[in-house]
């Protein structure tokens, strides 16, 4: 008993040495492959993330992705390589944030104005201005390109310009008993065409109910109709103005009295086939590429368009938004990147203004951020409902603002206490310039536009 | 087990020079603890030291950081919106961990009994627990959309109204409890039902000889000596509730804080400040609170059942 006891023993007091050996004699193993991703990241192709995944709503919207990489590859020696990341995690997710925040963030990626500070003032962004020529830069109107701009160099690229609108569903209407002569012009006739449109089933009209940048971005063109601002030309805070009080209570209104739903149906507002195609709404406030959404989508649903109504006494105006290439200034070839970003979407080639056409017409249906695609596109642009957006929506399109993280989540909670909160316009607006005034007066990054 | 001097001669081992048997095996147990201690420290230790650091800084995100001092502190104990997140998540903790602990038991309570039916029902009741959240989260949010949601088309039909149970900020956290409580009762059933196995049957018998009904045997009997169980689950379902473990996935899919932050508990509220707002910082202050808290927490309760002993044992 006692021997085999020892002999146990013994086989375990061998058996951790070996454990130990044979673990530090891996780790040894192991060391030199260890920062290996630094001494094979020189010669491996750019990482360019977007949400444009193979499988998406629109699939003519990834191939479109992959054709203009495979074309840079093609001609290219440093090679650039797709990487998708779901579009919720994009816009409100951990993926891009914790990249950057350990220095792994992608060569080339895509932001929206309203997230365009969140970079720039990080110092992450390439100044984009060297490779796009001076004729291309003059291609792209101010009020398009003025939002991707600090001190008159060009950080962001636009790939389209997304004004928003109402569509509507014909069948709806009819059932309600309305007509396209029945469109609403004013806030006051929206909601009560939303009243006449709201069953049991169905809300008579959708605004956008998630909290985030994109409910900022739609909300802004009713502030804006009535003359608000969130920041005056002093640099101060011009929240609390009757215009915002209106604004705030416009969508309150809607909500209160039941013709908007408190929830929106396919992950946000944005998402037109999932609200308007499905049903739940008969209106829905959203932007020109759920032309494209819903052809792919819904391609069997009648719907209309029509302008965003206005206040009395107001003047009308609806936002452009749209994303811009933009490349990574600390990225493994940040020269490279940016000139990517350029032949694709700022060259006066053919090719590259075909692809801004390609993308705004037949992946997308967008408004081109180019003078040149506009031409190129003819009657692409003039043709239906893209037509209407041209003719009647387009004009009057002011650029979405670009703003810190900071300023708009105050003004993301604006709109969320009064609109789902109930809260009174007046008393919020007033806390939330205060709350605006004092953050603008130790902000120190670029300017807020 | 010990080693003897004579059975590592036998085994023929050198001694090692000034340590005596007993120092040895602890050198031992020290190396095989070590892996695991090891990956406590880089993994939590260091993360929660570099994060208690991180909030004296004012860190972007971007490689930017600049030393503050206390003023992320300042900004917090300004702050309106961690002060709301602050009571979502007690008024989240104080109807969850009550809420749970009674389905709990009296899930346990319900299926304690060995028999093909309870084994059955035990499977269902746990069975929320082996489907992803982030799942359990959509389900429930298709579910609960106004009018056309199965939940509230059925409280409508039986006349209760119309509700928005995710968009109206006086619901939709008791709509992230209901959802909560649904998925985790039926881990603590099965914590429960450890804990009522190891009562002894005899305690009832004699119980119900002296003449005690079912409730006297549950107050006198099963409470008193759940006690350690009880104190286990009081425990972990409320650093679970403060922590944010379930609660996290549950609030991003299901209402993202919102609407108007009813649903902004302190865990999501410094994720937003990290990783929406890059104020990496300042989330770092947040969650040395929500640490501090904690661990409070925790105390008051060790204090209270000094350390989970109880009287019996």
């Amino acid at each position: 008993m006692t021997r085999s006891t020892s002999n146990t023993e013994n086989e375990i007091c061998v058996s951790r040495r070996r454990i130990l050996q044979v673990g530090a004699g891996l780790g040894a193993l192991a060391m030199p492959f260890i920062n290996t991703r630094y001494s094979f990241a020189a010669g491996a192709p750019l990482k360019f993330w977007q949400f444009y995944a193979p499988g998406g709503d629109v699939p003519a919207q990834s191939k479109w992705f992959e054709d203009a990489v495979a074309g840079w590859n093609a001609s290219h020696d440093q090679k650039i390589e797709l990487e998708y990341v779901p579009n919720s995690d994009y816009m409100n997710g951990t993926k891009l944030s914790t990249a950057f925040a350990s220095g792994q963030g992608p060569d080339i990626f895509i932001v929206s104005p309203g997230d365009f500070l969140r970079y720039y003032n990080g110092g992450v962004l390439q100044d984009l201005t060297p490779y796009i020529d001076a004729q291309a830069q003059a291609d792209f109107p101010e009020s398009v390109i003025a939002n991707r701009k600090v001190d008159d160099k060009i950080f962001g690229i636009p790939m389209e310009v997304e004004p928003m609108a109402m569509f509507y569903s014909i069948k709806a209407f009819e059932e309600a008993g309305l007509n396209e002569n029945d469109v609403p012009t004013t806030w006051d006739e929206l909601l009560e065409v939303a009243g006449k449109l709201t069953t049991d089933k169905r809300y008579g009209v959708l605004f956008d109910t998630n909290p985030g940048y994109y409910q900022n971005f739609t909300w802004y063109p009713f502030l804006w109709q009535g003359g608000g601002e969130f920041q005056g030309a002093d640099g101060k805070s011009a929240f609390n103005s009757p215009a915002t009080v209106e604004a705030l209570k416009f969508w309150q209104d809607a909500v209160k009295t039941g013709v908007a739903p408190r929830q929106v149906l396919g992950g946000g507002g944005f998402a037109a086939a999932a609200n308007l195609g499905s049903g739940f709404a008969a209106i829905q406030n959203v932007g020109i590429w759920a032309i494209a959404e819903m052809n792919s989508n819904a391609p069997n649903m009648p719907y209309g368009i029509f302008r965003l109504p206005i206040p009395k006494g107001g003047k009308y105006v609806t936002v452009g938004g749209g994303w811009a290439f933009v490349a990574n200034a600390h990225g493994s070839n940040p020269d490279a990147a940016g000139e990517f970003c350029a032949w694709a979407l700022a060259s006066m080639d053919k090719g590259s203004i075909d692809r801004v056409v390609n993308w705004c017409t037949v992946a997308k249906s967008d408004m081109p951020p180019r003078q040149s695609a506009l031409q190129a596109g003819g009657d692409a642009f003039l043709a239906g409902n893209m037509g209407k957006f041209s003719k009647e929506i387009y004009p009057g399109t002011r650029a979405e603002p670009r703003v810190p993280p900071e300023v708009y989540k105050i003004i993301s909670d604006a709109i969320q206490e009064t609109m789902l909160g109930g809260q009174d316009p007046a008393a919020v607006a007033e806390a939330a310039s205060q709350q605006l005034d004092a953050f603008f007066a130790g902000y120190s990054g670029a300017r807020i536009l | 087990m010990a080693r003897t001097a004579s059975n590592r001669v036998a085994a023929g081992i050198p001694a090692a020079a000034g340590l005596t048997s007993r120092q040895r095996e602890a050198i031992a147990g020290y190396f095989f603890v070590l892996p695991d201690a090891l990956g406590l420290l880089v993994f939590i230790g260091v993360p929660m030291i570099l994060a208690l650091a991180m909030a004296f800084f004012d860190v972007d995100g971007f490689g930017g950081y600049r030393f503050v001092g206390i003023g992320n502190y300042q900004r917090l104990a300004a702050d309106p919106l961690f002060w709301k997140s602050f009571r979502v998540t007690a008024t989240y903790v104080l109807w969850l961990v009550p809420a749970l602990y009674v389905s709990g038991l009296g899930l346990a309570l319900l299926v304690k009994r060995t028999n093909a039916f309870n084994g059955l029902m035990r499977c269902l009741f746990f069975m929320p627990q082996m489907v992803s959240l982030v799942v359990v989260a959509l389900v429930w949010q298709v579910l609960a959309v106004d009018k056309i949601g199965v939940i509230p088309r059925l409280v409508s039909a039986l006349g209760l109204g119309s509700f928005s149970f995710l968009g109206d900020p006086q619901l939709a956290l008791f709509a992230v409890i209901f959802v909560s409580v649904w998925f985790l009762m039926g881990f603590y059933m099965l914590i429960f039902l450890g804990g009522l196995q190891d009562i002894p049957s005899e305690y009832y018998e004699a119980a119900r000889i002296d003449g005690a009904g079912p409730l006297q045997s549950f107050w006198y009997i099963t409470l008193p000596l759940l006690r350690p169980t009880s104190f286990f689950v009081l425990i972990v379902s409320m650093v679970a509730a403060v922590a944010g473990a379930q609660t996290f996935d549950l609030v991003y899919v299901m209402t993202r804080g919102g609407p108007a932050n009813s649903t902004m508990m302190t865990i999501y509220y410094i994720y937003q400040q990290a990783f929406q707002y890059n104020a990496f910082g300042y989330a770092g202050a947040l969650a040395s609170i929500l640490v501090l808290a904690l661990m409070g927490i925790t105390i008051v309760l060790f204090v209270f059942t000094r350390g989970g002993r109880f009287n019996y044992e």
